[in-house]
């Protein structure tokens, strides 16, 4: 469970929880006698049997389809069906040897498939920390306009720690329900940065919504990366 | 051409065309090229945890195990609900109207999670449907674009931008939290308030 450091409309900061939403399973599988069934990773093939080493070693597809035919070349009969447990990724290179130092440049691409720009690749840095307090910026949108702008993909609930951050939380909670608005939430000291949970994640967009029922609260952190709206009609 | 899906709505059909839309139609994207020190290009791979065997694209599968841990194939396998009742498949959205008598509010849309969003392209009598989500009708069914176990929550609205989409996600779980979620408070003792009863000894 996620620490971050939420502030309210009067400037005032608390370290508080956000919990990821379950999604509920609906759908299980069982066996024959009602029991769960599970998965599992498997190992099919390494890269040393697959068709291009086959390929390489037998020098044409033919001689390839002929071992195939005489034997069992693309089986390791002690690896295949093996449980992958403990896997790591790692680069390959043309000669299909694991590289450990590598250069990643990313290339930006248009809607349309054009080049845009090119630059080194750079993980993104979390920015949602306890330390790094996210800011009330103040950028309230009705609800009733907003739910359709935005495509909330993901969610996080946050909830208090203690007495103390009860009130706190239940304060913005009931805030932001009578203003029937959601805040939109941003990172960095202008609270209009978005919104990076961990090293390397997909940078959202956070809308904060609050509700009351009675003395409970539900204060939630919609994420979004994608607005409802057409794509421009590209030109052939 | 893609098969129109078709809604029933005031007693008469309605189709529609579906184009997905996603971050890379509104936005562009980003490719990662990855080369070694020489130049040659480079693709990520699977280290096995032997340490030594590498595994590329489509070296993995995923296998279905029994309680007891054994190999068996899905089709041996039975999907249950949550209560382990029977689940009936369901089938393709596209092969009967959708009947649109569900309304759902902005409350219920945003607790669901938007997994996939397709454009509405309208075709003839869309007029009568268009006014009532330009009035913020958002209609909600289940829908599932190529039939199977089960349906996902699916939402019609219109965009903020005035086009049609159809949104559908996953719901979620939420819950309201109260102040019983903290620590419990103290509890009282027969002698409270009784100063006298403070043993400072253990101080």
């Amino acid at each position: 469970m996620p620490e971050i450091s939420l502030s309210d409309s009067r400037g005032r900061d608390a370290a508080v929880y956000a919990e990821s939403v379950r999604v509920p399973v609906r759908v299980r599988y069982v066996d024959e006698s009602g029991r769960q069934a599970a998965t599992a990773r498997v190992l099919k093939g390494t890269l040393d049997r697959d068709y291009a080493a086959l390929l390489e070693a037998a020098g044409a597809p033919e001689a390839v389809a002929a071992a195939l035919v005489a034997g069992d070349p693309e089986l390791d009969v002690e690896a295949t069906g093996a449980f992958l447990r403990d896997t790591s990724r790692v680069y390959v290179n043309s000669e299909r040897r694991v590289v450990h130092a590598v250069t990643q440049v990313e290339v930006v691409r248009n809607p349309d498939g054009s080049e845009k720009l090119r630059r080194p690749k750079k993980l993104a840095v979390p920015n949602v920390t306890p330390e790094q307090p996210l800011l009330w910026g103040g950028k309230l949108l009705p609800k009733a306009a907003a739910f359709n702008k935005y495509a909330m993909v993901s969610k996080l609930q946050v909830v208090h720690v203690n007495g103390l951050t009860y009130d706190f939380l239940f304060g913005i909670a009931r805030e932001l329900e009578a203003k029937k608005s959601l805040l939109v939430l941003g990172a960095g000291p202008k609270a209009n940065q978005p919104l990076v949970l961990r090293r390397g994640a997909v940078p959202y967009r956070g809308f904060l919504e609050g509700r009351t029922r009675g003395a409970e609260y539900l204060l939630l952190l919609h994420l979004s990366n994608i607005e409802l709206k057409a794509p421009e009609a590209q030109t052939p | 051409m893609a098969k129109p899906l078709a809604f029933e709505f005031c007693d008469r059909s309605v189709e529609v065309g579906l184009e997905k839309v996603d971050r890379t139609k509104l936005y562009g994207w980003v490719d990662v090229e990855v080369q070694d020190d020489a130049g040659r290009p480079c693709e990520l791979a699977t280290l096995v945890g032997d340490g030594h065997s590498v595994v590329g694209k489509g070296g993995t599968a995923i296998a279905y195990l029994t309680a007891d841990g054994l190999w068996t194939t899905r089709a041996e396998l039975r999907p249950v609900d949550a209560n382990g009742q029977p689940v009936t498949p369901v089938k393709s959205s596209f092969d009967a109207p959708i009947k649109l008598d569900a309304t759902a509010t902005p409350d219920e849309f945003l607790e669901h999670n938007v997994h996939l969003i397709y454009q509405v392209v309208p075709t003839t009598g869309f007029d009568e449907l268009l006014a009532e989500l330009t009035a913020g009708t958002i209609y909600h069914f289940p829908f599932s674009y190529r039939g199977g176990v089960e349906a996902s929550p699916a939402f019609l609205l219109l965009g903020g931008d005035g086009t049609p989409f159809l949104c559908v996600g996953a719901a979620t779980a939420l819950e309201f939290v109260g102040p019983a979620a903290t620590a419990p408070a103290a509890e009282e003792s027969a002698d409270a308030g009784d100063e006298d009863a403070l043993d400072f000894s253990l101080v």
